[in-house]
């Protein structure tokens, strides 16, 4: 191995340092984002043959988002709120507990989290499992004997702070952010010491530029000149409860040093309480995880009027754009454009929608801003807003990540075909209390399905194949050398397609609905393995109550565009484990 | 070794220390809207006084959106995040007694207390508000054909 080459193998190795091949070590498996993985034992010709090898029920019900981690053949399983931290040996037969780690978690937390109990998971990194609490704490604990080394307080549960967030970990920094978007917060981002847990630096999404941690020339997004861009874009002191929430995936180049993430939605719903672009809310923004330095932003839909978070993952690929090879960030967003990015520079390359869009007729490439339909522009002065496409789900959930294959080229996805009504209202801030401001019913999209798993070509901008699915697809998906993709379904299947073709090889029952994202590893005799979390929740905690079975005293009726999900799955938190 | 005397003497200095009564609220803490603490003893709860009276309750309605309350609990409080309210069903108790209390105090899990900000009529008027939602015939049975 030449000198380089081993340079450019440390660049790709994550913080703890020792990654071997078929482990997931971090919620993504790269910095890149890509959840792909080289393992190659499962096959479109074998696929066919996965069974069920493990389960293992979690104790908790509710929405099972995230995914495990598996280290130096442990796995590690956060479960959503009261967050317990589980650690399997899958060096022994029937994989039993090397330790457990119950924290205690301010359970009003439950009731400020705006959609669920729901946490994204934990990061590996030199020896330490690091996670957020819902209730606005990150703990770093020690991978070898589930012993607490440290816990901060990053947020503030009385503001409508909570973290469901999985961290991010690059050079000694434990990036970290929080939600609230229906609470009204000042969205931001902090870095914390790993060592030690003393937060660094806070950077917040909206407001001056020294709190948004702008600074003259280094600061230069693509789109904009001036300074003072996150005042300037909103009314006076409104920036102060603007939201801009961090609920969804980060991702990391080194050879750039630039860390990547998407900011939630302005606060409230209603946009007629908040003139201007609002920036940099439904945003992507470039820092320097050293110190939070804002390097360049982007806003996916300025002026939100349809709470159109942009917290989808940003995946890092070197693809051909217009001949060229190009060093690119890919998005999809909620707002049912794709984008295909320069990641050096924040210049969008390809927007093209990946499911049916009407708010807007197009995305300016040259301006960098959508081309907006007037008739779907909401406010409480528009009254009811029909048919808008997509809903905020999202044409694709932030919650359900995408993975990219650099074997075939294609980002592989969850998708949702639905569009909504929206009737926003004047909403007032207590805190503690929403701040939303908007009556929102969905109805299905065209063709009457309501959700798809598809494999798009973000080079062009296309869909390239679409295994459409009777209920919205909220899981996340993996890919594998074995051109294999997996994902899982609301109404509880767990399926393998053919990365090239999108044929469904092989499903499973597993129990509850899919919001979880599919994770592959070597187990310790060397095969390869596939897990899953099993656990509706989230949203459909929300939209589709009769799911749930837990409380006598709160019994809903199905929801009117997805009366018949509850005949197909209910509530659970089960851990599942695949192999030939 | 015997603890009987141990016992004994810790009982009877908790006695003496001046907690004769028990606390008025013993509870996990509660979220305040806008941070405001309730006053402390709350209004001596008998029925609704308003009990029936429409126009009450529309203006509970109107209360029930302008306070936040359909945020986590739904508009029309069919449930969301927060539990359903028009169920006929009842965590902590469906007298009127009990729903004022679970305003005015908050509740576990989340559930803000709000009689830091409401005056009681309003919260009556709340409570008027939700008793006034027809609660669907009680059919504990989902089918599908």
């Amino acid at each position: 191995m030449t000198r380089m080459a081993v340079l450019t193998l440390l660049a790709v190795l994550p913080a703890g340092g020792a990654a071997q091949r078929g482990e997931w070590p971090m919620p993504a498996k790269d910095y890149a984002a890509t959840r792909y993985s080289d393992l190659s034992e499962i096959t479109g010709a074998n696929a066919g043959r996965l069974r069920p090898v493990w389960s293992f029920s979690t104790g908790v019900l509710g929405g099972h988002e995230g995914q495990p981690l598996v280290v130096e053949n442990t796995m590690y399983v956060v479960t959503p709120y009261p967050n317990v931290l589980y650690a399997f040996d899958l060096t022994r037969e029937g994989y039993p507990l090397k330790w457990k780690y119950r924290p205690s978690v301010d359970a009003n937390a439950l009731g400020i989290a705006c959609c669920d109990a729901i946490n994204r998971g934990a990061f590996y990194a030199e020896g330490k499992i690091v996670y957020n609490l819902l209730d606005g704490h990150t703990v770093a604990v020690a991978a070898a004997t589930g012993q607490e080394l440290w816990k901060t307080r990053i947020a503030d549960l009385s503001q409508g702070e909570t973290t469901p967030v999985a961290p991010l970990v690059v050079k000694h920094r434990v990036i970290v952010g929080a939600s609230g978007g229906e609470f009204g917060i000042h969205g931001w981002l902090k870095g914390l010491d790993l060592e030690t847990g003393r937060i660094v630096w806070t950077a917040y999404n909206v407001g001056p530029d020294s709190e948004v941690l702008a600074k003259p020339r280094i600061f230069k997004p693509f789109y904009d000149r001036g300074a003072e861009l996150g005042l300037t874009s909103w009314p006076a002191d409104v920036w102060k409860n603007g939201g801009a929430p961090v609920w969804g995936w980060m991702s990391y180049d080194p050879d750039l040093d630039l860390l990547y993430y998407g900011t939630g939605n302005p606060a409230p719903y209603n946009p007629e309480q908040r003139a201007g672009d609002n920036k940099w809310t439904a945003s992507v923004l470039a820092r320097r995880p050293e110190d939070g330095t804002l390097v360049w932003a982007y806003q996916f839909t300025p002026h939100d009027s349809w709470d159109y978070d942009a917290a989808s993952e940003m995946i890092l690929a070197d693809l051909v754009v217009g001949g060229r090879p190009r060093k690119v960030l890919v998005h999809f967003d909620k707002n049912g454009f794709a984008y295909t990015m320069d990641r050096a520079t924040g210049e969008v390359l390809v927007a093209q929608p990946f499911v049916d869009v009407n708010w807007a007729k197009r995305v300016d490439v040259a301006t960098g801003r959508p081309v907006v339909d007037s008739t779907k522009l909401t406010g409480a002065s528009r009254g009811n807003v029909k048919h808008v496409c997509p809903t905020l789900e999202g044409g694709k959930s932030p919650a359900s990540p995408a993975a990219y294959s650099p074997r075939t080229g294609l980002f592989y996805l969850a998708t949702n075909n639905m569009c909504m009504d929206y009737q926003a209202t004047r909403a007032t801030r207590i805190a503690g209390t929403p701040f939303i401001g908007a009556n929102t019913p969905y109805h299905a999209g065209r063709g009457g399905y309501l959700g798809a798993f598809i494999a798009w070509d973000a080079g062009v901008g296309k869909k390239v194949w679409q295994t459409t699915e009777p209920f919205p697809v909220w899981s996340g998906a993996v890919v594998t050398a074995g051109d294999v993709a997996f994902y899982g379904t609301l109404d509880g299947w767990f399926k393998a397609a053919d990365a090239r073709t999108g044929k469904v090889l092989w499903r499973f029952k597993v129990g509850s609905g899919v919001v979880g994202n599919p994770i592959t590893f070597t187990g310790a005799d060397g095969k390869q393995y596939v897990a899953v979390y099993a656990g509706i929740g989230g949203d459909w905690f929300l939209l589709s109550g009769d799911v749930r079975s837990d409380d006598p005293a709160d019994v809903r009726p199905p929801a009117d565009f997805m009366p018949d999900i509850a005949r197909h799955t209910s509530q659970g938190g089960i851990v599942w484990i695949f192999a030939l | 070794m015997d603890l009987r005397p141990l016992m004994l003497a810790l009982v009877v200095s908790a006695a003496c220390g001046g907690h004769d009564a028990a606390p008025a609220m013993g509870h996990e803490a509660r979220v305040f809207a806008g941070g405001v603490i309730p006053p402390a003893g709350a209004p001596q709860v008998s029925g609704n006084p308003f009990r029936g009276d429409r126009q009450s309750a529309a203006q509970g309605e109107r209360t029930f959106g302008v306070m936040n309350c359909d945020g986590c609990h739904g508009g029309g409080a069919v449930g969301w995040v927060g539990p359903s309210l028009r169920d006929g069903r009842w965590r902590y108790g469906g007298s009127d007694g009990e729903i004022f209390q679970s305003i005015y105090y908050g509740q576990p899990h989340g559930m803000p207390a709000y009689g830091g900000l409401l005056p009681p009529g309003a919260i009556w008027k709340l409570v008027t508000y939700l008793q006034s939602l027809e609660p669907p015939a009680n059919v504990p049975t989902q089918s599908w054909k």
